[in-house]
């Protein structure tokens, strides 16, 4: 199962990215700031979390740590292994999926059904769906590489599997992970070189399909309607995002200080989760803003840098992985920040890394040893070490 | 490496151009971050002010109001009302059912004002005592607020109502010295900007704290002591005699300082509900025909005139004297009297002779100065001026009834003051309910001599052979006039009366003028001499033995009328 356990010792210099696993840490650290204090004032109000102010601040902090010792198991795992496990563990994370619409055993919160309650805590399938898919599709692509062209046999059966995800994540409903799970796919595709006009007519598709959900689902247009004018009904629909608004405005360019914000107190909705940007906005102003938009920019040029190593290797499934990686955080977090300044309508998607939230962060975590597995062996290749 | 394919091609300008999308996406973000948090800023920061930033009265202490001595009339006593935030207000049925007892309300009554989202301040409960809206907040109800406010006490209650007025229920005056000392008493409010968060707490102060200036105290003329006195018996008065009202003033006859001034019916100004209109202070916003206490004067004018003294006789057989289609009438024939014993019998025949003998002008004049037809200037909301008519338009008639106190209205209040002339050797004082420093100017009217004389001819009406035998006062010497005047009503008078008697003492050096007015006794006796005199001699008595007055007379100079005695009655 782990062959290079044996070779370990033989390798010398350094031997990961240290930029993309500083990046995370500084992610994460500054997220679990972020998090407690856009949590405190709220935590010590609500009886849910009996009134402690470290409520969030202490979970989120296990979270990370949990989500740090499965990365270093994770990493533990070579990339070989991902690729041979990728149909089973995507069945897996479907399984999962259908498991969360099993009343029972699906929890809903807030007239969504996104989570598995377990005995101590619950999980997020959703949110390992994202990394599965990514995986999956990776692996798909080079196996069916030669096939690209093909609408029947490249693109057919990667659409139906797209349309089982799709129905069951809008059943939750979850519309938000479906549309990170399907720019995944359709990036890795992409990349894999699926025939441009299959890729046009697809593109096309999707737009349509978005469009006949939007219209057809009240909840969903409602929202988009609130997202488009919500100084129209800024204390019904528009109630979230014109707080979120009157936080970026409130932050100007250095913020009002870390701990400052007013916004938190019990105006803005999930402060600590889906709109946490809009705290970091109001503390920490436009300069904390960039440091998330730079430290996501980061990330994505270390994921593609590592890809790219990865080519020259011919380790292709490690490449389209690391790149549909890239494309899950790039765009979980420019939509989570585009929901935060109103450029998009309100998804339930996190802030990777930085969102309170146990599944999010651990899956992230996976993700990130994976990312640091694929560089770590890209070295012992171009050093002539066997992985 | 089985699982690399070596057919598989990735173009790199695929990859190029994800990345290029990819960084656009996230560039785009730092445009809009750019317009939220610079260029549209102020939109935003207004919009949050408006939601979060709030200006906060700080209440100003109003101030005390207090008799001469310093005691308390109207107070502000803090209070707590229990407020809430529908929209954050959660109860348990348990909550619910303590927070209903201890605010005594209903808990449906609660529950519907609490289900009301669509505000977020509803009053619960308003004005509760400190210890109870501490319970309240010890419920640990989310949503639910105290507020501190401030309360009108008045510890004399109905007896100072009158006068003081009273409050709204924003501490403003609404009727009284409250309302016309408004400015005075109410201070300036402070203010204060703040953040506050979604349950109301104050986060931060926005800027420096205007701190409020407290109200200034207000020291009345009143003495309480007395005021209560003649609150108690004019009540008594009013009672006995099922009158429909009554009023009485206490003055300083050294000073015109008002020492009392009560009325009935009254009201408590500490919950003062449908009051109507109880809340009057008749002694000055009600005008009415003063009667005979207007003769001192008419005397006095013909005294001044140098055309009578006080031994000069008038015939005023038979009783009744005719001017033109008029007759006036007295209450019998008194057939030749003095001046003096016109006063004392009360005959409206020889008042009437006197006036005519005089110029109208002369006569106007000095009843203006008297301050008949104008406000005494006292301080007090909805004074009333009364009527004299210009003397132009005098008709004999007119001008001989007026010598007895009909066809003119007057106040108590002037009344009273009117007669500070005979008090204080002829000089009229101006009158106030602020306790005054200063001794203050009278304005001569009269002469000493004048003065002196009226002062002694009103001696002998509480005496035997007088209308008012029950004025009189143990071991001090009163002198005083009744007043018994039919009411005016819809075509002409009616068989309802007003009984009124003025009066001071010591006569010698008269300290006090104490004024009474009995509107429609209606218990069979109507005379002023019968129903005002004995509140006259109750209060004036018990006045001058509190306040320690050295007596001018011996404590047996009561003469009792004997049984047998015709009780002298004023023509009404």
């Amino acid at each position: 199962m782990m062959p290079m356990l044996a070779n370990r010792n033989k390798v010398t210099g350094s031997t990961y990215d240290q930029g993309l696993l500083w990046v995370t840490l500084i992610l994460l650290a500054f997220g679990l700031v972020m998090v407690y204090s856009a949590s405190i004032a709220s935590a010590e109000v609500k009886s849910a979390t009996n009134h402690q102010s470290t409520y969030f601040l202490i979970r989120q902090l296990i979270f990370i740590v949990v989500g740090l010792v499965a990365g270093v198991v994770a990493f533990q795992i070579p990339t070989s292994v991902w690729q041979k496990m990728a149909p089973l563990l995507f069945m897996v994370g479907l399984f999962m999926l259908l498991l969360v619409l099993v009343p029972g055993i699906g929890h809903k919160v807030l007239g969504s059904r996104r989570w598995i309650k377990l005995v101590f805590f619950q999980i997020q399938p959703s949110e390992f769906m994202k990394f599965l898919a990514a995986v999956y599709v990776a692996d798909y692509t080079t196996r069916k590489a030669a096939l690209m062209d093909s609408f029947r046999h490249g693109f057919m059966p990667m659409l139906a599997v797209m349309l089982l995800v799709g129905g069951l994540l809008l059943n939750e409903p979850d519309f938000g992970a479906f549309a990170v799970i399907a720019s995944i796919s359709i990036a890795i595709l992409w990349l894999g070189g699926i025939n441009y006009r299959i890729f046009v007519g697809l593109l096309i598709m999707l737009v349509i399909g978005f469009i006949v959900l939007i219209w057809t689902s009240p909840y969903r247009l409602q929202r988009i309607v609130g997202y488009m004018d919500p100084w129209a009904d800024p204390f019904g629909k528009g109630y979230q995002l014109t707080h979120a608004l009157i936080a970026f405005g409130r932050g100007e360019w250095l913020g009002v200080g870390l701990g400052g914000s007013v916004e938190k107190l019990m105006y803005l909705p999930e402060a600590h989760t889906d709109f946490l940007l809009a705290v970091i906005a109001e503390e920490l102003g436009f300069v904390g803003v960039m440091i998330v938009i730079g430290l996501f920019a980061w990330f994505v040029l270390r994921c593609f840098s590592i890809a790219k190593e990865a080519i020259s290797n011919e380790r292709f499934f490690s490449a389209l992985l690391a790149q549909g990686i890239a494309v899950w955080i790039a765009v979980q977090g420019s939509i989570n920040m585009g929901v935060n300044m109103g450029l998009l309508p309100t998804k339930g998607l996190t802030l990777p890394f930085l969102s309170f939230g146990g599944s999010g962060i651990l899956a992230n975590c996976i993700a990130v040893a994976v990312l640091l597995r694929i560089d770590w062996e890209n070295r012992r290749l171009s050093k002539g070490v066997p992985v | 490496m089985a699982f690399v394919q070596h057919t598989i091609k990735l173009p790199v300008w695929r990859r190029r151009l994800l990345l290029v999308l990819v960084m656009a996406g996230l560039g785009a973000l730092v445009g809009r971050a750019i317009y939220l948090q610079s260029l549209n800023k102020a939109f935003y920061q207004k919009q949050g002010d408006a939601r979060y930033t709030r200006s906060l009265t700080l209440y100003a202490h109003r101030g005390t109001i207090t008799d001469r001595s310093g005691e308390p009339l109207a107070m502000s006593t803090p209070v707590e009302s229990i407020w809430a935030n529908p929209v954050d207000a959660t109860t348990t049925p348990a909550q619910l059912e303590k927070l209903a007892r201890l605010l005594n309300l209903r808990q449906d009554e609660i529950a519907k004002k609490l289900e009301n989202h669509n505000r977020e301040f509803v009053y619960l409960k308003r004005r509760i005592s400190p210890e109870l809206a501490n319970q309240v907040m010890g419920l640990r109800i989310p949503g639910v607020y105290m507020q501190r406010e401030y309360r009108r006490y008045y510890p004399a209650g109905e007896v100072t109502a009158h006068l003081v007025g009273f409050t709204g229920l924003d501490e403003k005056g609404q009727e009284g010295l409250e309302l016309k000392y408004q400015d005075w008493l109410s201070g300036k409010a402070g203010s204060r900007h703040v953040i506050k968060d979604r349950q109301g707490h104050i986060v931060e102060d926005l800027e420096a704290v205007k701190m409020p200036q407290d109200g200034h105290k207000l020291v009345l003329a009143i003495d309480r002591k007395i005021q209560y006195l003649a609150y108690r018996e004019l009540a008594k008065a009013v009672e006995m005699h099922k009158a429909a009202a009554g009023a009485a003033v206490v003055l300083d006859a050294k000073t015109g300082e008002i020492l009392a001034m009560v009325n009935l019916p009254t009201y408590n100004p500490n919950n003062p509900n449908n009051i109507g209109g109880k809340s009057r202070n008749r002694a000055i916003t009600d005008t009415y025909e003063p009667g005979s206490t207007m003769k001192p004067m008419t005397i006095a004018f013909g005294l001044e005139s140098g055309k009578y003294a006080s031994e000069t006789q008038l015939n005023t057989a038979p009783g009744t004297y005719k001017i033109g289609p008029a007759t006036i009438h007295d209450h019998e024939n008194y057939g030749v009297l003095s001046v003096a014993q016109i006063i004392q019998k009360s005959s409206n025949v020889g008042a009437s002779k006197i006036a005519l003998s005089l110029e109208p002008q002369y006569m106007w004049g000095i009843l203006n100065q008297l301050g008949f037809g104008t406000k005494t200037g006292v301080e007090f909301p909805g004074e009333v001026s009364g009527r004299l008519r210009n003397y132009k338009d005098w008709r004999p008639i007119e001008q001989a009834t007026m010598s007895y106190g009909n066809g003119i209205s007057v106040t108590l209040l002037q009344i009273a003051r009117a007669y500070t002339t005979f008090a204080n050797d002829g000089e009229l004082l101006q009158v106030t309910l602020i306790k005054s420093k200063d001794m203050p100017v009278g304005q001569q009217v009269f002469s000493a001599a004048t003065a002196k004389s009226v002062r002694a001819m009103l001696e002998l009406v509480v005496q035997p052979g007088g209308t008012a035998m029950k004025a009189q006062v143990m071991g001090y010497r009163v002198a005083g006039k009744t007043g018994t005047a039919h009411k005016p009503g819809v075509g002409g008078y009616q068989d309802k009366y007003i009984a009124s008697f003025v009066g001071m003492a010591p006569a010698s050096n008269p300290k006090y003028i104490v004024a009474v007015m009995i509107d429609e006794p209606s218990a069979g006796q109507y005379y002023g001499g019968a129903v005002a005199a004995p509140v006259f001699s109750a209060v004036m008595g018990a006045t001058l033995r509190m306040m320690g007055i050295p007596q001018d007379a011996p404590n047996n100079n009561i003469i009792l009328p004997s049984p047998n005695a015709v009780e002298v009655k004023e023509a009404a």
